[in-house]
């Protein structure tokens, strides 16, 4: 059979977010790949170069659906960085839970997709079922079950009351007995099994050399967790463990990830009983000195950095985003060459990709090596003159 | 197979889905849910306007005397939200200087709308 | 039997009307049990028959460069094939229209809509229509092997007495033993087989909608999409029937009943228990599974189901020799 061009997205069943690969196929094998990422750019970036510290947290909070308290962590860490604040170990606490709790419900809902995409629905509808009792937490303690708003420089904004920390801990049990259930589940079911053993395999070195992060790189046998490499928050007084395999495909990746999961149900545990008292939050400055921080926060899906530019105001200057999902891009395009048509969206759904955090657009020239931004009427020209072109043809 | 004998339990147990309409989910008094202005306690102080990320509450001119500290001055300006452009974010709430707040977020969730222009005021 | 009476068994009872009438419970069925096995609440009685209506009312839509003609009228083909498949199906008591050899038949009939689908897949200048349309052969050339084996073992058995008949071989069990009995690993063959044949988890590989959106569907919309469903829902029932009467005896019990229409009404719900039964087991194994691949299921199929079928086939003549040539 010649080679076929099968399109993937940008609206695709698969992928319910805009990503659009050409898959070069000859007949159900993976020749190569084309990516193309660039189809929501929201222009987050510069648009939190125009609000102040208190208004800009809501704002990144919405660069993600599911990382949402990623995003607001580690950009009011960098900014606390750079006014030299120190955060009342109660707020740390409060931030870890909420983190710890994002990080469940991310890979409950990772799991569901893994079991859909292998159209394995039962466990999908699952996974799904229980992850409602953590977002039902998460809705009691910050008030949101997505887009927490909890984080604002200086601390947290609000405080957990006993009845909430009681209610939480009494719906740990039933989930901890859920979460055993799918580490039996994730090893025993055969149909899983045959589609995720050996599918999209990353070597070590390979992950290494192509920068992926997070359980995409733990699974290929990387021990790198930025929450013991550089803890942050209340990780240094937590006990836990970083979880690794050897394995290196999708199945590494379902393991490493249920073996977080039951990490992070045991932190939110601890940390709920080992609350300390105090006050939830210190007075900020209103601006932030010069300084220029690069900060980083192990999100659900791999190392999170925040490159912050301050500049005395109390806007920061630049602020450059660098989700998990564009280090692990490239770890997909070499995985998937050589593997089966059918395993596409498996494998893709394996690095736990979030497209329009990731989307976005530098203009090189390679002529003369200049790599610049483009404004908004330039880049708004551009899109007419590209559909123009497009519809010429 | 470990799944079989879980499949089977389901038959003979309800449902986990909540019918909606008929059936509601228990809220948190925590929730944070659509927005309201306490028209009576607010003195005109225009904090919330500044802190709203989405810039969705625009203080209109409104004059009538409030008391502020024991103090009673002519307040100018009342806020007005723009529904549909609120986050439910809460800084207003937090930034109101009255108590109870003038403005402050219910625990009323439905909010759904073919109105997109609903001012609450 | 009587021109009118044969008409109406053929055109209303147990024919077309209640076939389709069964087919959309069937399909209702099927995603209750498999929504409740999840959990979830599932669609109300009526829906597949609202979802057809509604179908039907559907704009059709012709994509660009595709045969307008052949891409109406191979749903239509699908769909007589299997409904015919249906009338020498016995339901209440042996098929009026039973002759010798019409499994053959039934099995050929069966096989069109899958034919329907490659040809739908090949028309629609689609690539994954294509893909779909490729994959569904492909699994046709993998599952027809082990499942004809499976459906035919009875019919080895039953000899002249059954006649190659499917009522033929329900009559052979009424003064035998069922064939799940006798042959139950060709039993568990014919299901499998039947799942792969039906196109559900985990061998819905020619629809993989995460893969390939909906496969050799993906271009039809309207009546065609309509009656492309109604085809799977209707095979649904004749898979689940003929299973039903090959290898667990049919409408039919070891005792007799008179009068006539005492013994129908009898071996009509012994007809339905029996296929809901099989339903049942179909849900499950849809429930219980997800998609294997097709390169897995060509290791399967070929490696254990067909060499299953093989020992069936040959158990079955063994047997022929010893215990009903004994008899005979």
């Amino acid at each position: 059979m010649a080679e076929v061009i099968v399109p993937v997205g940008p609206q695709h069943p698969a992928l319910k977010e805009p990503v659009n690969f050409k898959v070069v196929a000859d007949g159900e094998t993976i020749v190569r790949l084309e990516l193309d990422v660039s189809y929501n750019h929201r222009g987050i970036e510069k648009a939190a170069e125009s609000r102040d510290f208190v208004r800009v947290v809501p704002l990144l909070e919405r660069v993600c659906g599911i990382c949402s308290h990623s995003h607001t962590t580690v950009f009011t860490k960098g900014i606390e960085e750079a006014m030299k604040l120190t955060i009342p170990p109660r707020a740390q606490y409060i931030r870890t839970i909420v983190a710890e709790l994002e990080r469940m419900h991310s890979h409950l809902l990772w799991l569901g997709v893994a079991a859909h995409e292998v159209g394995f629905n039962t466990l999908f509808m699952w996974t799904w079922r229980d992850r409602e009792a953590v977002q039902d937490m998460l809705e009691e303690m910050t008030g949101n079950r997505v887009n927490y708003g909890t984080n604002e420089v200086g601390g947290v904004r609000r405080d957990l009351t006993p009845e909430q920390i009681q209610a939480a801990l009494k719906r740990l049990p039933k989930l901890e007995e859920r979460l055993a259930k799918y580490a039996e589940m994730v090893n025993a079911e055969e149909t899983m099994l045959l589609r995720f053993k050996g599918v999209g395999h990353l070597t070590k070195e390979q992950a290494l050399q192509l920068g992926a992060v997070g359980p995409t790189a733990r699974a290929s046998g990387v021990d790198y967790d930025i929450r013991r490499d550089d803890p942050y928050i209340a990780y240094a007084d937590i006990p836990w463990k970083v979880i690794t395999d050897t394995h290196g495909d999708v199945y590494g990746r379902t393991l490493v990830r249920v073996g977080e999961l039951q990490q992070s149900l045991e932190m939110i545990r601890y940390c709920l009983q080992n609350l300390p008292a105090g006050p939830i939050r210190t007075a900020p400055p209103r601006a932030a000195p010069r300084a220029e921080i690069l900060t980083r926060y192990e999100a659900p899906r791999g190392e999170l950095v925040h490159f912050i530019r301050t500049n005395n105001t109390d806007k920061v200057e630049r602020l450059d985003i660098r989700t998990p999902t564009l280090a692990n891009w490239t770890s997909v395009a070499v995985s998937l060459v050589n593997q089966n048509l059918a395993d596409i969206p498996v494998i893709v759904a394996a690095i736990d990709p979030c497209l329009s955090c990731t989307s976005r657009i530098t203009v090189v020239n390679p002529k003369g090596r200049h790599v610049g931004e483009m404004t908004w009427d330039e880049l708004s020209e551009h899109g007419r003159e590209f559909y123009r072109r497009r519809g010429r043809r | 197979m470990s799944v079989l004998k879980e499949m089977f339990e389901n038959l003979t147990h309800k449902p986990a889905t909540i019918l909606y309409p008929k059936e509601k989910v228990p809220i948190p008094p925590a929730f944070r849910g659509r927005i309201a202005i306490r028209d009576e306690k607010c003195i005109g102080c225009s904090k919330c306007a500044v802190v709203c990320p989405t810039q969705c509450i625009t203080m209109v001119a409104n004059e009538r005397p409030v008391e502020v500290k024991g103090k009673t001055i002519t307040r100018k300006k009342k806020p007005e939200v723009e529904l549909f452009a609120c986050i439910r974010c809460g800084l207003c709430e937090e930034y109101c200087p009255t108590d109870p707040k003038a403005i402050y977020l219910t625990n009323e969730f439905s909010g759904a709308g073919t109105d997109k222009g609903v001012v609450v005021k | 039997m009587d021109p009118i009476l044969l008409a109406v068994y053929i055109l209303v009872f147990p024919g077309f009307v209640f076939l389709l009438g069964y087919a959309f419970l069937f399909e209702f069925l099927d995603r209750k049990i498999y929504a409740r096995m999840q959990n979830r609440v599932g669609p109300p009685l009526v829906q597949p028959f609202a979802d057809f209506v509604k179908m039907l009312g559907k704009e059709v839509i012709d994509p660009k460069g595709v045969d307008r003609r052949a891409f109406d009228v191979a749903p239509i083909l699908a769909l007589a094939a299997v409904m015919t498949a249906f009338l020498y199906v016995p339901v209440v008591a042996s098929s009026p229209l039973a002759f010798q050899g019409d499994l053959v038949v039934v099995l050929y009939l069966m096989t069109i809509p899958t034919i329907v689908l490659f040809l739908l897949g090949w028309l629609s200048r689609n690539v994954y229509a294509t893909i779909g349309g490729v994959r569904a052969v492909t699994q046709m050339f993998i599952y027809e092997v082990p499942f004809y084996l499976a459906m035919l073992a009875p019919a080895l058995m039953a000899g002249a007495a059954g006649g190659w008949s499917v009522s033929g071989i329900v009559a052979w069990q009424q003064h035998n033993l069922w064939f799940a009995v006798y042959q139950p690993i060709g039993l568990v063959v014919a299901i499998i087989g039947l799942q792969a044949k039906l196109e559900r988890t985990p061998f819905d590989i020619p629809e993989a909608e995460t893969e390939i959106v909906a496969g050799p569907t993906t271009e039809l919309t309207g009546r065609r999409l309509a009656l492309m469903k109604l085809t799977t829902d209707v095979s649904l029932v004749v898979g689940s029937a003929l299973v039903a009467a090959l290898f667990l005896g049919g409408p039919l019990l070891p005792w007799t009943f008179s009068p006539n229409w005492l013994g129908w009404t009898v071996g009509f719900v012994v007809f339905l228990a029996k296929t809901l039964a099989v339903l049942l087991v179909l849900s499950s194994i849809k429930a219980a599974t997800g998609r294997i691949r097709i390169d897995q299921l060509n290791d399967i199929g070929w490696k254990y189901l067909a060499s299953a079928a093989v020992l069936q086939v040959f158990l079955a003549l063994l047997m022929n020799y010893y215990l009903v040539g004994a008899n005979a």
